[in-house]
């Protein structure tokens, strides 16, 4: 009894499936929570162009930089311009974002190789890209790539924990004001990444922001990094919590799944039970039988699923990216683990009616049955 | 342990089984019906008895409750020195796991083990070594004459190897007792004589106490006392053989 096989290879194969999807769809949901759930050491701030949502549109000028930078408890003031193919939620998108060179190597030099940074410093078309992006595109010091028209050569790898960073190419400012010719003139920025200096001056320095530039020309809306990703994101937000309900809708058919089966495979073994119990076994021992079978349908089958689920999230390495912003899904071991906790979880609360069936079953009435 | 007040013996030694007014009531669509009416019958150790009657007349339900596996309506029952109308569920359960082996009609052995792990399966509910558990097995199969099938699974087996690995898992906890509720009735006449054969030896030469339900009057020449049941009766009980 210790090593009955399972009756039937579609359950394990239905487990799995659940599992893979709860999953995955986790793993988006995480990602996405990662990059817009506000964290309270929260530095960073996106100004950008007022009712605007896509880097096309955004346009301010780059003479801004100098005006936020007086503006009291800002730190610093990095403009950007962003080139990307399309504006619709995607799942290879490539976010150039032109930067002033001396700047941003002193802002993170600590995101790059002294090497690859000198390199970078060194070539007016070079870029320094995500290691999202690098391993999607395959790509490493040295290659040449094109995406959105604009033409690059590869000075390093950028290391960095910001979800948007990893599917970025990071270039000269000047270069892509350069290559955006559709843009119109040079001098013209998508958006503007400041610093606070103080986590809790954020909302006041937003709004002296947009205060200061709300009669020029080019108004501004200014929030926070993650506030940003989350507006830009809201169609992915509002996908990824239906995804979410599929999810746990999987889960609770691989309970019913397993019920259903254990069910069936008891009524069919009625009088093995009562063979059991002739020979000595007794409610304990038979009600543990039943709950390792369902642990066993639930723990392989929740392996396979979570496993594949991770390896599919692994090897695929992509990013949803819309308007501009991207999200990095990364696989999750922690999601993972919770995933085939659950089924276990789930299969061994849908053994526990057949166990007490099982253990409550009057020998007799087996034999008859 | 409670023992049998059998006069012959203070200990209740000598009667393996008795029963006093032994009844066995079923409820039936609401109807009360009486299966086994005021049955008085005592059977002594090393006895081999054959328990016989028309179908229906009760003779399963007997054997069942000697096994512990059902409970008498009321009456006295007293098994191995057991009052088993005293016992809880799990205490009849760890009795039957000591004192019974039971041998059904259609084998009923475990379809996805193999014959040993058959033979093995009462083993573990017993406190004894791996070592000791694989000598007791090989022992039961050798003494069925089927240790050269030890790792076949009962679909591979004839209907006689199947009984016998049946045979040797109800013999390997070395019971008090063996019951046997039709035990050649789903198998052919050579079959059938090669499995009573077997039966007498292990009564024979282990001094085994055996009881066992049979239609067939000439298989139950094997055993040395006849029981007849009809219609939850005791109609007859004839010694055949000193
Ligand atoms: N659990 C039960 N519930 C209701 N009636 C039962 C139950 N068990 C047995 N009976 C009835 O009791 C009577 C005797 O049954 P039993 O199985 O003991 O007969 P038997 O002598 O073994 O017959 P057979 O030779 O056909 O095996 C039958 O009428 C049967 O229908
Ligand atoms: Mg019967």
């Amino acid at each position: 009894m210790r090593r009955r096989p399972t009756r039937s290879a579609l359950v394990l194969a239905g487990v799995a499936v659940a599992v893979f999807l709860f999953c995955t769809v986790d793993t988006m949901r995480s990602a996405v929570e990662r990059a817009t759930q506000k964290s309270a050491g929260e530095t960073a701030l996106i100004v950008y162009r007022q009712n605007r949502f896509c880097p096309f549109t955004s346009q301010l000028p780059q003479s801004y930089e100098n005006a936020i930078g007086k503006i009291p408890g800002v730190a610093s003031v990095t403009p950007v311009k962003i080139v990307v193919s399309n504006c619709r939620a995607s799942l290879d998108v490539v976010t150039f974002r032109g930067v002033p060179p001396q700047e941003f190597a002193a802002t993170h030099s600590g995101s790059a190789s002294a090497q690859d940074m000198q390199s970078w410093l060194s070539r007016g078309d070079s870029a320094l890209i995500g290691r999202e992006l690098a391993q999607r595109r395959r790509l490493k010091a040295g290659d040449r790539f094109t995406a959105a028209g604009v033409d690059a050569f590869v000075a390093g790898i950028i290391e960095s924990d910001l979800p948007q960073d990893q599917s970025s190419a990071f270039v000269h400012l000047a270069f892509l004001q350069e290559q955006a010719k559709r843009g119109g003139t040079g001098g013209v920025v998508t958006q503007f990444d400041v610093r606070v200096k103080d986590p809790a001056q954020m909302d006041a320095v937003a709004q002296a922001i947009d205060e200061r530039f709300a009669k020029d020309q080019s108004p501004t809306t200014t929030r926070a990094e993650t506030a940003h990703v989350a507006r830009a994101a809201t169609d992915v937000i509002v996908l990824v919590g239906f995804a979410q309900a599929l999810g746990i809708a999987a889960l609770v058919a691989v309970f019913a799944l397993v019920a259903n089966a254990i069910v069936l495979s008891m009524r069919s073994r009625e009088k093995e039970i009562s063979v059991l119990q002739t020979l000595g076994f007794r409610g304990v021992h038979l009600a543990t039988l039943v709950l390792l079978e369902a642990l066993m349908l639930g723990g392989v089958g929740g392996l396979i699923g979570a496993s594949a689920s991770y390896a599919v999230v692994a090897l695929a390495r992509t990013a949803m990216t819309m308007e501009g912003v991207s999200i990095a899904i990364a696989p999750s071991l922690v999601i993972a683990f919770i995933g085939v906790a659950i089924a276990i979880a789930l299969s061994v609360l849908a053994g526990i009616v057949p166990a007490i069936i099982a253990a409550r079953q009057t020998i007799v009435a087996g034999f008859r049955s | 342990m409670q023992t049998t007040n059998a006069s012959t013996d203070p200990h209740g030694q000598r009667d393996i089984i008795v029963c006093k007014n032994l009844e066995k009531h079923y409820s039936r669509g609401g109807e009360t019906v009486r299966v086994l009416e005021s049955i008085n019958l005592t059977l002594q150790r090393g006895a081999f008895v054959a328990l016989m009657g028309p179908s229906g007349s009760g003779k399963t339900t007997l054997l069942n409750l000697f096994a512990g596996i059902d409970r008498p309506t009321a009456g006295v029952l007293h098994v191995d020195g057991q009052d088993l109308t005293q016992l809880s569920r799990a205490q009849l359960a760890q009795w039957r796991a000591t004192s019974v082996g039971y041998v059904f009609q259609l084998y009923h052995l475990v379809p996805v083990l193999t014959a040993y792990e058959n033979v093995e399966l009462p083993l573990y509910l017993h406190d004894i070594s791996r070592a000791e558990r694989h000598a007791r097995v090989s022992e039961a199969l050798e003494s069925v004459g089927i240790a050269d099938r030890h790792g076949h699974y009962p679909r591979q087996l004839s209907g006689g190897q199947e009984q016998r690995v049946a045979i040797a898992r109800a013999i390997v906890t070395r019971p008090a007792l063996l019951l046997a509720d039709e035990p050649t009735g789903d198998l052919d006449r050579v079959a059938a004589a090669s499995i009573m054969q077997l039966l007498s030896r292990l009564h024979r030469e282990r001094g085994q106490t055996i009881v066992m339900v049979t239609h067939d009057s000439s298989t139950a020449t094997h055993a040395q006392r006849l029981v007849h049941l009809d219609k939850g009766q005791l109609v007859e009980d004839v010694a055949v053989r000193a």
